[in-house]
């Protein structure tokens, strides 16, 4: 643990770090009431982020503004700016799907279709690529491996992903998702379902993927957030209460209320 | 003790009357298909199947009534269904929170249990009068209007036991709405949607009042649509209804032969379903 | 494997390209869908609006008269609804007297007496009753069910009920076998499913802790029914009852071979009569004449509004059920 602090230290302060996407004065409605107020964040571009605070404080909803997954739903409105590589995000004119696959999510429960496993990872890529058998089987087999599924699913890929285990079914739903090739990965309490050796596969699988990913994780676990991510954002009452490294969060918090709740004195 | 002597009494009656009360519905089952096979295993042959249905007191089958039947309640589903589906997309989908939604449930749920024999008197209005004459379209249309509601209601309710958990994971995969529908929807809903198709076929495979006067009937062998078409409902309405003997005794097989026949589909159609349910 | 990464840029380009044709296609499926369901709202305009057209030439020359008048002759041409309303309505009205007690009978039976194996068999049986098509009912109601009437129930009736004033004109005749009650016991059958079906299913609502509840106050399965039961589903009990009544007031082929189509009112209910649906099947093919065929139409229409107000009050009920367990 404390080598993984320490390396995070040292990154910090040989390279710039590069901001992937920047949350601007970001307010969220549902209906008329306001769940989200004055949010400025950034994410930092191949870095864990943890978004940390009791229940309903707006954890979730703060990642669901990220992929405008909450636009299925009437009466959601979120106002503000939410910059990816410089490009405002919330502008109506933003092709949401061409977005989200960009910002990859992964669910609170497993959330295979009812499918094969291969049909599950494929189901993302043929979207958007036409491949030849070849080339999608290649594809399916790097999305199983880097989700350290490959071995466990190899001989049955063509088998519904309804009768994995599931840890193994959330891990389906990474692959699927890194599957798609997106920059961002949102991880929606990943792990609150699963049992405590799944977590920790799920958990080790983060840190493997932050090379490659910008990656955000919302937990009510601060254990495990102290434990996956580079930064955290604690929240309360739909505002942004303090931001930084993890490892400042959790030894000096600068505010009274963060220190409260991460030594468990609410929430 | 004497009121507690009481209350159980009236309990135990209440207890015996509801059992009264199952039984008397069992029995009516049981006695309306042995009355079935009774009268119309003993009629069973291959000559049913082969021969047209005959002039009276000579012998013949059910061929044309049959194949008439069955055409008609394929093209009534394969017109229903789609649009009993899409629309019923519509109300569990795309419109799922609109106003509109409410107005077409409501009319669709009426349209549901409408008398049958209004739906004839429609078609024979819209369709058999500007024709000019009775014809196989217009009893498959009277029939698929009678499809439409029931596939509708099945497919909103099936779609909406898809959790939104589904729906969410495909969107956030970048797909669009049309495709996390038919791709993802559609695939878990699909058993609970193919026995609401069943069941509507076993439902319009029996009806008669809107046959009446669209299909009408047809003494001989024919597949022209634009004219009139033997069905099975309609000749045993017809030959059970005849004074004759041998009219009769094919009303009765007829009737045994369309009623196993949705007896079936139903327990294939609730197999199903109890099967989705379980998964 | 840091390819994935390297790739994104190019990923990027080729996705643009495959997601011109996200929108229009949503939009198109969109549109598809939303159409079949404008097109459900249209069908019952529709229906109303070519009832309407078809039964304007009655209404013209008989005006309310319609409603209101007895008379049914092809060759003067006079026509009025009152014999088969009436009749549609009494039919409709005895099997709902018959049948909701012994629908509610099983539905109790179903829910809280059947043993758990056997409950799924036996409600499968009675949901098959709603299964069989009328046709089938009207014949064996015409050569099994109407006999034993006319053997053995009918004289009964007029032999038992000889001497009671009132009862004596309702069981008055010969007994013919069809006619008003023979229908009437038919459609008893015949509305069973349903009303059982919908009975059971909101009884099934009823939350278990309530009926623990009062069953360890020591109650008795009829007062837990009573005073539990059906208290917190009266209005979905309703609901079914008012579904099961739309099925009744509709139906065609069962009554028509069994009523003996006789376009009168009397008071005794063994005689012959009609209903709405029934006069349509027998006459509707045979009707030489715009204004026999409109008067038939018109029949329709009316038969329409009536379960129309029926099932509307009944979707009514249930809805307002759904609501609150909701």
């Amino acid at each position: 643990m404390n080598v993984q602090v320490a390396d995070t230290a040292l990154e910090t302060e040989g390279e710039k770090l590069r901001t992937k996407v920047s949350i601007k004065k970001l307010a969220f409605y549902y209906g008329e009431t306001r769940a989200l107020k004055d949010i400025d964040l950034p994410l930092y571009d191949r870095k864990v982020t943890a978004f940390i605070g009791p229940s309903g404080c707006g954890k979730s909803t703060l990642l669901r503004v990220l992929n405008r997954i909450y636009e299925m739903y009437p009466n959601q409105r979120a106002e503000g700016r939410v910059m990816l590589d410089g490009v405002n995000i919330l502008d109506p004119k933003q092709d949401v799907n061409l977005l989200r696959a960009k910002i990859g999510m992964v669910f609170q429960k497993p959330t295979p279709f009812p499918m094969s496993i291969y049909e599950n990872i494929a189901f993302g890529i043929r979207l958007y690529e036409r491949l030849s058998k070849d080339e999608m089987d290649q594809r399916v087999e790097d999305a199983l491996q880097r989700a350290a599924l490959w071995k466990e699913v190899k001989d049955k890929l063509h088998t519904s992903g309804l009768g994995l285990s599931g840890g193994q079914q959330q891990r389906l739903c990474i692959a699927r998702t890194i599957a798609v090739r997106p920059d961002v990965i949102l991880l929606d309490e990943p792990c609150s379902a699963l049992d405590p050796i799944s977590t920790a596969k799920i958990e080790e699988l983060i840190d493997e993927l932050k090379s490659d990913y910008t990656i955000v994780i919302v937990t009510h676990n601060m254990q495990q957030a102290a434990r996956t991510s580079d930064y955290t954002a604690f929240m309360y009452l739909g505002e942004l209460v303090e931001f930084g490294e993890t490892r400042t969060i959790f030894t000096h918090p600068a505010k009274q209320q963060t220190q409260d709740y991460i030594t468990g004195r609410f929430g | 003790m004497d009121l507690y002597a009481r209350r159980r009494f009236r309990s135990n009656m209440v207890v015996i009357l509801s059992v009264a009360a199952a039984l008397l519905g069992l029995s009516w089952l049981v006695m309306i298909l042995g009355t079935l096979f009774f009268e119309g295993l003993g009629g069973l042959n291959l000559a049913v199947f082969a021969e047209m249905t005959p002039p009276p007191g000579q012998d013949g089958g059910l061929r044309n009534a049959i194949v008439g039947t069955l055409l008609m309640t394929s093209i009534a589903v394969v017109i229903g269904t789609p649009i009993g589906i899409l629309a019923g997309t519509y109300l569990a989908e795309y419109g799922r929170h609109a106003k509109l939604s409410m107005v077409v449930r409501f009319i669709n749920d009426v349209l549901l249990s409408a008398p049958s024999i209004v739906i004839g008197l429609f078609v024979y209005e819209v369709m058999v009068i500007h024709m000019g004459h009775f014809s196989a379209w217009a009893g498959a249309v009277a029939l698929a209007i009678i499809v439409i509601p029931v596939v509708l209601r099945t497919t909103e309710d099936m779609l909406n036991l898809v959790p939104n958990g589904l729906r969410e994971a495909a969107t956030a995969l970048g797909a669009p709405r049309y495709f996390v529908i038919r791709k993802v929807a559609y695939k878990a809903a699909r058993n609970g949607i193919l026995t609401g198709i069943l069941l509507a076929v076993a439902r319009i495979s029996g009806e008669t009042a809107p046959l009446l006067f669209t299909a009408l009937n047809n003494q001989f062998w024919s597949l022209d649509l634009n004219a009139p078409m033997a069905n099975l409902p309609v000749v045993i309405f017809q030959f059970a209804l005849s004074p004759y003997e041998d009219w009769r005794r094919l009303a009765w097989v007829g009737a045994l032969l369309i009623t196993v026949a949705i007896l079936a589909l139903n327990i294939i159609a609730r197999l199903l379903a109890g099967r989705s349910r379980t998964k | 494997m840091t390819d994935c990464a390297m790739n994104t840029s190019a990923a990027n380009t080729r996705r643009t390209g495959a997601s011109r044709w996200f929108a229009p296609s949503d939009k198109l499926f969109h549109g598809l869908t939303l159409s079949a369901a404008v097109f459900v709202l249209l069908l019952l305009g529709g229906v109303i609006v070519a009832l309407l057209e078809g039964a304007w030439p009655a209404f013209a020359k008989f005006g309310f008269g319609f409603l209101v008048s007895q008379s049914w002759n092809p060759v003067t041409e006079q026509f009025g609804a009152l014999a088969p309303i009436s009749g549609t309505l009494i039919t409709s009205f005895i099997a709902m007297l018959l049948g909701i007690p012994i629908s509610i009978g099983i539905a109790i039976f179903l829910t809280e007496i059947c043993p758990m194996w056997l409950r799924r068999p036996i409600g499968i049986c009675i949901e098959l009753l709603a299964g069989i098509p009328s046709i089938i009912f009207g014949i064996w109601g015409l050569f099994v069910f109407a006999p034993f009437m006319q053997r053995n129930v009918q004289p009964f009736l007029i032999d038992t009920f000889e001497d009671v004033p009132i009862l004596s004109n309702l069981f008055a005749g010969p007994p013919y076998g069809i006619g008003i009650l023979t229908a009437s016991l038919i459609l008893t059958i015949m509305v069973l499913p349903f009303i059982t079906a919908v009975t059971r299913d909101v009884f099934e609502t009823v939350p278990p802790v309530l009926k623990e509840a009062a069953y360890g106050l020591g109650s008795t399965t009829w007062e837990v029914t009573r005073y539990v039961v059906l208290p917190y589903t009266r209005v979905g009990v309703v609901g079914g009852i008012m579904l099961g009544l739309g099925r009744a007031l509709g139906e065609t082929m069962a009554v028509t071979f069994v009523i003996g189509n006789a376009h009168r009112i009397h008071a005794s209910i063994i005689g012959p009569g009609t209903t709405i649906s029934a006069t349509i099947a027998n006459e509707f093919t045979e009707a030489v004449g715009d204004i026999y065929t409109a008067s038939l139409v018109a029949l329709g229409l009316i038969l329409f509004l009536i379960t129309f107000t029926v099932l509307a009050i009944a979707r009514y009920m249930l809805m307002r059920l759904n609501k609150r367990a909701a």
